[in-house]
């Protein structure tokens, strides 16, 4: 069963296409990074995938599932989690707090009144996991605001881990950071990735952590599909060359 | 019967005709700028008021050309003093302040011209009814229905055709990439607001020909041109348009049959719209969710 | 720094209730009088209900004030066609209110912004339409009257809540006590939480997975059950029901007073309720044109304290 199938998915937004008869198929485990130039449509299509808009035309499934028009929140609960390309947080709860919130709802309790001493414990015990996943068990009483863009983007990632996904939809996880900060973001998706219940599909814009990491890799231009495959295939495929490698630096 | 019936449609779209203007006022700030202008019925009184003090020297057709960009001039004066520093605000903001606004025009009004209610005399020849048969029909009605016909038809050629007209409704869709053009945005709001304000002002001076001028009179004008809003959809000034018109008719025609219903009819109509069909009439999907 | 950060809301918390507690004793000292204190405490309420949307949720509510008179109206009508009860006419005012709002809530919540306040004010007016026209039973622009609060009766003890001013005071303080408690309690909670996120960043709200438009629409019913406890309240101080508590006007005074006393913060709408009743009262007894400084206080406070008292002293958003 592949964890992710879009099918031929167009989006028009009146006279503009954004996305244009886009098919892509990923299956469970697999680290699929999307690249391509600006304006490619890559954030539009992930805006179709997680729900933010419904497709024009095509349809897309989630593990069987025909999620082509369902709500964001519902695909949320089905195992989808998403993160953005400007850092989409609680600027100023304080790590811990923002974790707590998807652990709560995970948990089943966002519409509870009160939480038992049993069912408290279980959800620190629960963000704890989160926090050293992530490497930022000494940050958690900052705001989330005031730490270094690496950092956010973590909590960002940890926050998204907390629902338990299956499949992770991270966009452009290492912009605008430096060198270290590209390293680190770049090690926590190899964790992720090495555990097989991940499924993950990246937009990227740099080129090492793409080639790195990725297992397969979509080549997206002008709102379609130029091209799909190893990272091999694609380094040495020309079309993608002339029309994006060849550009980016 | 269908005479009486088109007699009271005819009644209802001249209502609605009035509803129409200030309603496409509040329709243009509102789109634009976000804000909802709760003052904008402050703004109707103090271009009556005006009209009223500068009548016995321009005559009535000269408060007519005069007042209504006198009052935009005054629109403009709070805009940029008050309103711009609250535009990257929450809108809750500016809401807090218009509302005061309101309450700032009424007693304002109130403490230079006095609380009794004025009365506005409009020329003769406008004063006497069409015919006998439709005796409610007076030709000020006719007029102010005339009035209103060309300020909405310059309205839509100013929107259309001029430059600023252009801009306005860009900056409506995405003011972001208008303001990245190089346009300046602060400057095309108060245009805008301004534009808006001449309309007020100018359905102030049309009221108080056929109401008399009160403090009060225009806080009870605000709600149809909301509905008005609602109805014909968020973010459409022809939808706008199109709800005045049938709140007025609608209004109109139940004045015949439950008098006592005819604004509760307005509310019906909201309500309906707002159940089968959210984003109004013409609204757009998306537009100010 | 923790610490000394709990110890100061422990103690702020305490000279709150203090000053609550004694109102009656030393209101009369700085020319006040006990029936001012206990209209604080309940449009104080008020504002705290409009905060519960407003400030914890984040949602643009300007119409609350329909919720608010129609609790009014339901403890009015209890009282005058049911039965002489106190403690009947609360809950029936704060069901009409409720009731109202979970009706209205889901009709509306899938706006925002300004057009999502723009409804919320337009159906507020359509109750005070109908307030004032159905004169027959609401009794229109004079208002509902011919009832009036009835004294509690505890079996071993009856409390003259009617004629006694100070009784009164203290039974309003204990049903304020009670509802605050619910909402603090809420707040504190998972859901609350979830409210918290709604306000921060919906969209990162949505995507971990709350029902963003149904929690809203909880939260809004929520607050309009307290508001129609309020509105219950006030109908008890008064004797007296009117459309103008369901006008737009005063679901405005009710923002305000949540704006000046600090939006984000639990106690500052009773704050600012405090400071706009007294500041209301004293206007209104040396001018005329009271109407014009209550509006230049909105203008001044939107321009330069927007923040409000307490949200000037301190505190951050917490969750």
């Amino acid at each position: 069963m592949t964890m992710l199938e879009v099918k031929s998915v167009t989006k028009r937004f009146g006279n503009l296409v954004a996305v244009r008869d886009v098919s892509l198929t990923v299956q469970p485990g697999e680290l699929r990074a999307i690249i391509g130039p600006n304006g490619a449509g890559k954030t539009t299509f992930f805006n179709l995938i997680s729900g933010l808009f419904s497709p024009t035309a095509g349809t897309i499934h989630f593990d069987g599932r025909d999620v082509t028009h369902l709500k964001a929140e519902k695909r949320v609960t089905l195992g989808m989690a998403r993160t953005f390309q400007i850092t989409e947080i609680f600027p100023e709860l304080t790590v811990f707090e923002n974790i707590r919130i998807g652990t709560e709802v995970a948990a089943g309790f966002r519409l509870r009144p009160w939480l038992s001493h049993a069912e408290q414990a279980e959800v620190a015990k629960r963000i704890e996991a989160m926090l050293a996943l992530t490497g930022l068990e000494a940050k958690a009483t900052r705001l989330v605001g005031e730490l270094a863009h690496g950092d956010q983007r973590a909590a960002e990632i940890a926050m998204a881990l907390t629902l338990r996904p299956r499949l992770l939809l991270l966009d452009e996880p290492t912009a605008g950071m430096g060198d270290q900060e590209t390293y680190d973001i770049a090690q926590l998706i190899r964790r992720l990735h090495r555990d097989s219940s991940f499924t993950i599909v990246l937009i990227e814009h740099d080129m090492r952590v793409v080639f790195n990491l990725a297992d397969r890799i979509t080549v997206l231009d002008q709102g379609s599909v130029l091209a799909e495959g190893t990272p091999d295939e694609i380094a040495g495929n020309e079309t993608v060359q002339a029309a994006y490698l060849g550009k980016a630096a | 019967m269908t005479q009486l019936l088109l007699f009271n449609i005819t009644n209802g779209l001249i209502i609605g005709a009035f509803y129409v203007l200030m309603a496409l006022g509040l329709s243009l700030i509102l789109n634009l700028s976000n804000v909802i202008n709760f003052a904008h019925g402050g703004f109707l009184v103090v271009g009556g008021y005006i009209a009223y003090t500068i009548t016995p020297y321009v005559g009535f057709w000269g408060a007519l050309l005069i007042a209504p960009p006198l009052t935009a001039v005054i629109g403009l004066i709070i805009e940029r003093v008050l309103i711009r520093p609250l535009y990257g605000r929450d809108p809750l903001y500016s809401l807090l302040l218009t509302f005061g606004l309101a309450f700032i025009f009424e007693d304002g009004t109130r403490f230079i011209w006095g609380a009794q209610g004025k009365p506005v005399t409009i020329p003769a020849a406008l004063a006497q009814p069409l015919t006998n048969e439709f005796f409610f029909i007076t030709g000020y009605r006719l007029f102010m229905v005339a009035v209103v016909v060309i300020a909405v038809a310059l309205l839509f050629a100013l929107l259309r055709y001029t430059r600023l007209g252009i801009r306005i409704r860009a900056g409506t869709l995405d003011l972001e990439t208008v303001a990245a053009m190089g346009v300046n945005v602060r400057v095309l709001r108060s245009l805008n607001f301004a534009v808006g304000i001449f309309l007020a002002g100018l359905s102030g001076v049309l009221a108080a020909g056929q109401l008399g001028l009160e403090p009060t009179m225009g806080t009870g004008l605000l709600m149809p041109s909301f509905i008005a809003i609602i109805v014909g959809g968020v973010g459409s000034l022809t939808g706008t348009l199109l709800g005045g018109l049938l709140i007025g008719v609608a209004s109109g025609v139940t004045a015949v049959y439950f008098p006592s219903a005819s604004e509760a009819v307005m509310y019906v109509m909201m309500a309906i719209v707002l159940l089968i069909r959210p984003r109004g009439l013409l609204g757009e999907e998306g537009m100010m969710s | 720094m923790k610490r000394a950060e709990g110890t100061l809301k422990l103690l702020a918390l305490v000279a709150i209730w203090a000053a609550m507690l004694a109102a009656p004793y030393w209101m009369p000292l700085v020319g006040g009088y006990t029936a001012l204190g206990t209209r604080v405490l309940v449009l104080g309420l008020a504002a705290m209900s409009v905060n519960f949307l407003l400030g914890f949720t984040g949602v643009l509510s300007f119409g609350h004030a329909a919720y608010f008179g129609l609790g009014a109206y339901g403890a009015g009508f209890c009282l005058k066609f049911l039965a002489p009860s106190t403690p009947l006419s609360l809950l029936c005012g704060m069901l009409l209110g409720g009731i109202a709002g979970a009706l209205l809530g889901a009709l509306i919540v899938r706006r925002r912004g300004v057009y999502f306040a723009m409804v919320t004010i337009a159906f507020g007016q359509v109750f005070y339409y109908i307030a004032f026209r159905w004169s027959s039973v609401t009794g229109g622009d004079d208002g509902l009257r011919g009832f009036s609060r009835q004294p509690i009766d505890l079996g071993l003890f009856s409390f003259d809540i009617l004629s006694n001013a100070t009784y009164f005071y203290y039974f309003v303080l204990v049903c304020f006590a009670l509802i605050t408690a619910v909402m603090a309690f809420i707040l504190r909670s998972p859901f609350g939480r979830t409210m918290i996120a709604i306000r921060e960043n919906e969209r990162r709200a949505r995507f971990l997975g709350i029902p963003v438009e149904r929690h809203i629409w909880i939260a809004f019913t929520l607050s309009c059950f307290f508001m129609g406890f309020a509105g219950a309240l006030y109908a008890l101080t008064n004797n007296f029901a009117d459309p103008r508590g369901l006008h737009y006007s005063q679901s405005g005074d009710f923002v305000m007073m949540a704006v000046m006393g600090g939006m984000r913060t639990f106690w500052g709408p009773l704050l600012g309720a405090a400071v706009f009743v007294v500041l209301q009262d004293y206007l209104s007894s040396i001018t005329i044109n009271w109407m014009s400084f209550v509006g230049m206080l909105f203008v001044a406070v939107v321009l330069l304290f927007p923040r409000g008292l307490l949200g000037v002293i301190g505190g951050r958003a917490k969750a």
